[in-house]
């Protein structure tokens, strides 16, 4: 408990000075993706997901021609600079909300898998960013596949 | 009453004999079939690995089962069934429709959504730019 209630200013300051220092009002939501952005191809994004749709989307966007011009990765330098200790920390996006994901399955533990510890431990959200709506699901699909032994209580033996 | 959808997932011992793996699916089958209710579909997942050991296995032979049940009794004698049965280590039985319900539900919105707006701000996600290294790394 303590060491949640420590957390949690901390990222409130690291945050915080990243937007407050924002080029402009506009651009907010600019530099917003821009973080975003950069972080994906990183993430690793599981194969099943719904990437064609996403691009679909992005290719509409162009039109604005506003986005073209100031590549991600600029924006992701200055987030990076404006971290107050000086070092970047990577905003976490939810892998889910990402691939769009309304139900996940319980009967696919190969995908469950990557959200538990070494020990068996469901992983905490903040740790891998998922978000508090998925982070339900998941935790239910995953206690769903270990009372049927697809996924180990404590360790895979 | 409603219909209710149920996965039902059962693991046998891995040296059953197919044909008993069958008349146990079969039996089943019947005490569905006679509630009402009907099999919508079966799969067997055969003999795989299991995470931890179940009564002294290692290893079990999965059958999974979706069961559209009309009547309330129907999982109650299903898993009574499935508890005499010699042949079957573990078993589990989750109601489904009401994941399904929420899951339709939320494609819908989604659909509404993007037929309302087609450049719907949550189109940030697929930034023009951000895409580029998205390819790229589906390619390798």
């Amino acid at each position: 408990m303590s060491d949640q209630t420590q957390k949690e200013p901390q990222a409130h300051e690291a945050q915080k000075p990243a937007e407050a220092k924002g080029p402009g009002p506009q651009e907010h939501p600019q530099s917003a993706d821009a973080h975003v952005a950069p972080a994906r191809p990183a993430e690793g994004r599981p194969p099943g997901g719904r990437p064609p749709e996403g691009r679909s989307r992005g290719e509409g966007r162009p039109g604005e021609g506003r986005g073209n011009g100031r590549g991600p990765r600029e924006g992701g330098r200055e987030g990076a600079k404006r971290g107050r200790r000086g070092f970047f920390r990577k905003k976490k996006v939810c892998r889910f909300c990402v691939d769009r994901v309304d139900y996940i399955d319980y009967k696919k533990p190969e995908q469950l898998m990557t959200f538990i510890q070494e020990r068996g431990k469901i992983v905490p959200r903040r740790i891998t960013g998922t978000c508090s709506r998925h982070q339900r699901w998941l935790a239910e699909a995953i206690k769903r596949a270990r009372n049927i032994a697809l996924m180990p209580f404590g360790g895979a033996r | 009453m409603e219909e209710r959808l149920y996965d039902l997932i059962f693991i046998c011992r891995p040296a059953t004999p197919e044909e008993e793996i069958d008349k146990i699916i079969a039996t089943l089958e019947n005490t569905v079939a006679e509630r009402g209710g009907k099999v919508e579909k079966k799969e067997k997942w055969g003999a795989r690995k299991m995470a931890y050991r179940v009564m002294r296995h290692r290893e079990g032979y999965y059958v999974l089962m979706v069961v559209r049940a009309a009547q309330s009794d129907t999982v109650h004698e299903l898993e009574r069934r499935l508890k005499v049965n010699d042949a079957v280590i573990k078993y589990m039985t989750v109601r489904l429709d009401e994941d399904m319900k929420r899951q339709k539900r939320l494609q819908q919105r989604r659909e509404r959504k993007a037929s309302r707006r087609p450049r719907a701000p949550r189109a940030g996600h697929g930034h023009p730019g951000g895409e580029q290294p998205a390819a790229a790394v589906q390619q390798q």
